[in-house]
Parts: structure tokens; C-alpha cells; sequence
């Protein structure tokens, strides 16, 4: 048998955040990967618990650049849950509103990062070309494109101005607009579809055994969305759907994004139409917090964001849990990666939506003679769609 | 929520008294309960595991896991506390549920639980540290309530 071992990591192109992917190959086929995590200790936990609640909230928004409202939300959900805090309608629209937002520009984020992995170099243009009208948004909101600073315990920090709302309905119009062409034209694409079908299958069972979250899950068939399981914020007041697809495939997790983009605008037109229309206070004012425990949880982009809070009646918290999706998801490539062709286990890797960064290693392997050659996964990718176009469309 | 009360019904010699707060049902198991607690949750009530805490209070070492019930957004926290502060040991739910393989590891180097049974008892975080220089104890947290 000649098997060999492709180490990812860590630090490659394909992980943001450090991370260690040990595949076996069996001449091209991938049969076994070994994950190893712990490269990066930053200690959010027990920082935390040193801060109040307050500054928690900002300490957890540095957790992750792409998704920084879903840990606050999440952190501020946990501590009202402690003490059984409400919030005023309006401030559960704004947080709906940010958080449907921060969906579409990290749908959109990972939709060019998995076009180009797979030589969709113009999907990728595209993608972040429209995602740069809703960081404008949250500019016009927050005041930042990223790290908005906008959750309090018991509301938000800042209103959205009425005067500016029609402003942002013509941005998210044309996001909108734009999201369907992306969304039928990947529908319709029969290369695209040659290539990620039957990709990197998630069994269902697989989903469940490993607990997987957010569109991993929902790929696999498997029904888990905390915006419709407890409908937080403003979540039980607004039409939309829970996407859920079938096959598990690197495809469906595709498609399934880019639905659940077109369902975040119906929702952001939902929350800016009652945001023009009302007024009220956007904070009730919150002097102390209880003794006690709370959970709080937000569907993320990738996932079901998780925070413990425990309370003694002081103002910071003593233990303080945060457990993020792709804790529970990245794991799931054990199941999905397994049998699949070495071409693709990049796309199958990144399609779970872990973090990437932007820059690329070509590492080496030595084949059984001892020939040295380069092994590079982002171009036996892009090498394995060229394959597929050439022969859906010809040579040229 | 009838799943709570089937629950109740059905553990009422297996667990101890339970806090209902917001759909969120705490109670405490004893050790050797936890495996069953824990199979009824995940293979009957088809709940999914969150993740689990580890904290250290008056009484001991806590671990409580959180088991999401997705078709009603209820919670079933079972926590089990091991008041032998110098060898906190308790069963590993990993072999009937898979998605608590990291965490369990993560709790044993930060927390110095040893999770009996874990198929594979290795660190998760500290892989690369020397020997003899992960977590553990003198990281644990120094407040209690």
C-alpha cells in the first residue's frame, strides 16, 4: 500500500485561524485526517472573567472579525437570561438587523473564497464586490464596517435613524437584486454543479453524531436553527424560512448559503420597514445583575454561538463559557473527508466555513522514489474544475 | 413540554432536584448515572449536544453539560460534581456521543478531570507543550461562589 501524509498547517492559505490537517492519501484518495487544534491561546474565557459584563461584551466581539456581532449577542443573551432581562421591541429589530447583515457579508465572504479555491476566480470578484455595500450599511448604522460595538445588556448601544432608512432599502435592493443573479447562475452552472456534487458528502447520522451546527447541519438534512428552535430578539416577529437541503455535499452547503442570503434580506427589509415606522427606546437601563446562571446562543453564520454565564451577584462574571461553531463542526471532517479524491479536499475542508487567511504555502511530499515534487491543493483544485469545463464545454 | 416531564418521570431516581428556569432544566446526576442521563438525552430525546462547562465551586469540580432539544428550543443541563479536588475523575459520554470528544479533552487539561473511558484520553490543546507543562490545576479558576 502506498500511502502518504499531507500535513495542512498551520499555517496554510486555507485556514485563518492556525489549525493542523494531517491527510493520509492512498494514491489519490484521501483515507484518513487527523485534526489538531490548540496553536493559538488567547484566554477569552478567563480574560472575562476579570472584565464586567460590559466589557465582556467587547472582549468577546474580538473573538472573530468575520461573525463579531454573533459573540456579543450571544454574550449579551447569556447574561439577560441570568437575571430574566427584556429588552424594548426596537433594540430586538436592530439586533436582528446586524446580525441578518453580518449573514450576508460572511456568506458572501466564504462564497468568493470557495469560488476561487475551486477556479471561480469570477464568483469571487463578484461576491466581494457585493459585499462591500453591506459593510457600508453597517457604517451607516454603526459607524464601523466592522466591530460595530452596538450590544448592551438590556438593548443596543445606538438607533438606526429613520431618516436614513430608504438609503439602506436601495443598498440591500441592489445586494438583493445581485444575490439572485449569483444564485441562479450557480444553480444553473453545469460545471459547477460536475464539480461540488457528491462532493465531501455529510452523512445526515454523521451531522448528528458529531453535533454539527448552523449550514453543515442543515446541508445534511438536519433540522437546527436557534433563529427558529428560540426565537430570540426579533426572530419570532419576522417572515422567513429555515433553509434545509438533503445530500450533505459540498453543493447543497453552496446553495444553502446562498439561500439563507436571500432570506437574511427579506428579513433586513423586515426589520428596516418597523424601524421606520416606530420609535421607543432602544435600552432599558440595567444596574446590576443577579446570582444565577444563563445561556444564551445565536445562529451565527456558521453556526449555533454558545455562551455559559455564571453570576454572583458582582459585576463580572465568574465563569464565563464560549463555545463557537466550528469548535463543534470542524471535527465533522473525520466523516466528510474520507474517501474523497485529494483534488478535493480543499473545497471539502472549506466548505464547513472555517477562517482563512490570505496567503499560500506550496508544501512538498516526497512520492515512494524519492522524486521531490510540489504538491499544491488550492491548483489540483482549480486543475480538477479546468478538467470538468473543458469537458462540458470543449477544449476552449 | 411533555419531553421534560417524560424526562422527570423517567430519571426521578437517577437524578436530584431540578431548577426549571426559561426552559432551561438544571439538575445534578451522580457519577454513575451521568451515562444513562446522557443516552436517554441524546438517543431518545434526540437532543444535541452544545457543549459542556467546567468550573470549580465550593463543593468541587462541576461539570455541567448542556443538551440542546432543537424541535423546542428547551435545554437539559445535567451536572455532575466531583468533590475530590485532587483526582476529579467522572465517565465519559463520548462513546455515546461523539461531539463531546474535544470538549472532554479540553476539561481534562484545563481542569485535571480525568474523563474515565474517553477513546481517546490525549490532550487536545496542549499537544505540543513539553510533557509535564499543560494546564490544569493552577489554572483553574481562583474566585468561587
Amino acid at each position: 500500500m502506498n500511502r502518504n501524509v499531507i500535513p495542512v498547517g498551520p499555517f496554510h492559505p486555507l485556514l485563518e485561524e492556525a489549525e493542523y490537517f494531517t491527510l493520509t492519501v492512498d494514491g489519490e484518495t484521501v483515507v484518513d485526517i487527523d485534526l489538531d487544534i490548540g496553536w493559538m491561546h488567547r484566554g477569552h474565557e478567563l480574560i472575562s472573567e476579570r472584565k464586567t459584563f460590559t466589557q465582556s461584551i467587547y472582549l468577546v466581539e474580538r473573538i472573530c472579525g468575520i461573525c463579531s456581532t454573533s459573540h456579543p449577542i450571544a454574550c449579551v443573551h447569556a447574561v439577560e437570561d441570568v437575571d430574566n432581562i427584556e429588552i424594548p421591541e426596537r433594540a430586538a429589530y436592530i439586533r436582528t438587523l446586524i446580525g441578518e447583515l453580518e449573514r450576508i457579508h460572511s456568506h458572501l465572504l466564504w462564497l468568493g473564497l470557495a469560488g476561487h479555491f475551486i477556479g471561480y476566480d469570477t464568483v469571487w470578484m463578484w461576491a466581494w464586490k457585493y459585499r462591500e455595500p453591506v459593510l457600508q450599511m453597517f457604517e451607516i448604522i454603526s459607524g464601523n464596517r466592522n466591530h460595530y460595538g452596538m450590544m448592551r445588556v438590556g438593548g443596543v448601544a445606538k438607533d438606526v435613524d429613520p431618516a436614513r432608512v430608504p438609503e439602506l432599502l436601495n443598498i440591500l435592493d441592489m445586494v438583493d437584486e445581485k444575490m439572485h443573479m449569483i444564485a441562479n447562475a450557480a444553480k444553473d452552472d453545469p460545471v459547477l454543479k460536475s464539480r461540488l456534487k457528491n462532493v465531501g458528502i455529510l452523512s445526515k447520522q454523521a451531522a448528528i453524531d458529531y453535533c454539527a451546527v448552523g449550514p453543515t447541519a442543515r446541508a445534511s438534512g438536519v433540522h437546527t436553527d436557534v433563529r427558529k428552535d428560540e426565537p430570540n430578539d426579533a426572530y419570532g416577529m419576522v417572515d422567513f424560512k429555515e433553509i434545509v437541503l438533503e445530500n450533505g455535499d459540498v453543493y447543497d452547503k453552496l446553495v444553502l448559503r446562498l439561500l439563507e442570503t436571500l432570506e437574511s434580506t427579506k428579513i433586513c427589509r423586515q426589520c428596516l420597514a418597523k424601524l421606520s415606522h416606530s420609535n421607543g427606546p432602544i435600552l432599558n437601563n440595567v444596574k446590576e445583575i443577579g446570582v444565577g446562571e444563563g445561556i444564551g446562543r445565536y445562529e451565527a453564520p456558521r453556526g449555533e454561538v454558545f455562551h455559559y454565564i455564571r453570576s454572583d451577584g458582582s459585576n463580572r462574571p465568574i465563569r464565563h463559557k464560549v463555545r463557537a461553531p466550528s469548535y463543534v463542526n470542524i471535527p465533522t471532517f473525520k466523516a466528510s473527508c474520507k474517501g474523497i479524491p485529494v483534488a478535493d479536499a480543499l473545497i471539502t475542508l472549506a466548505a464547513v466555513d472555517p477562517c482563512y487567511c490570505c496567503t499560500e504555502r506550496a508544501l512538498k511530499i516526497i512520492d515512494k522514489n524519492h522524486d521531490p515534487f510540489a504538491l499544491d491543493l488550492l491548483n489540483l483544485s482549480r486543475q480538477k474544475t479546468e478538467k470538468i469545463r473543458r469537458e462540458t464545454y470543449g477544449a476552449k | 413540554m411533555p419531553e421534560k416531564e417524560e424526562f422527570l418521570k423517567l430519571m426521578k431516581d437517577k437524578i436530584g432536584p431540578s431548577i426549571d428556569k426559561k426552559g432551561r432544566l438544571y439538575f445534578e446526576v451522580l457519577n454513575e448515572h451521568i451515562l444513562e442521563v446522557a443516552d436517554y438525552l441524546f438517543k431518545k430525546l434526540g437532543c444535541r449536544l452544545s457543549t459542556a462547562t467546567c468550573m470549580e465551586m465550593y463543593r468541587g469540580i462541576e461539570v455541567l453539560y448542556h443538551f440542546s432539544h432543537d424541535a423546542t428550543g428547551q435545554y437539559f443541563c445535567p451536572r455532575v460534581v466531583m468533590t475530590d479536588r485532587n483526582n476529579p475523575q467522572m465517565n465519559s459520554i463520548s462513546n455515546i456521543v461523539t461531539g463531546a470528544e474535544w470538549i472532554e479533552r479540553e476539561m481534562a487539561e484545563y481542569w485535571g478531570v480525568k474523563f474515565i473511558g474517553h477513546p481517546r484520553p490525549e490532550p487536545l490543546l496542549t499537544k505540543e507543550h513539553p510533557k509535564g507543562e499543560g494546564l490544569g490545576q493552577p489554572f483553574r479558576i481562583r474566585r468561587m461562589s
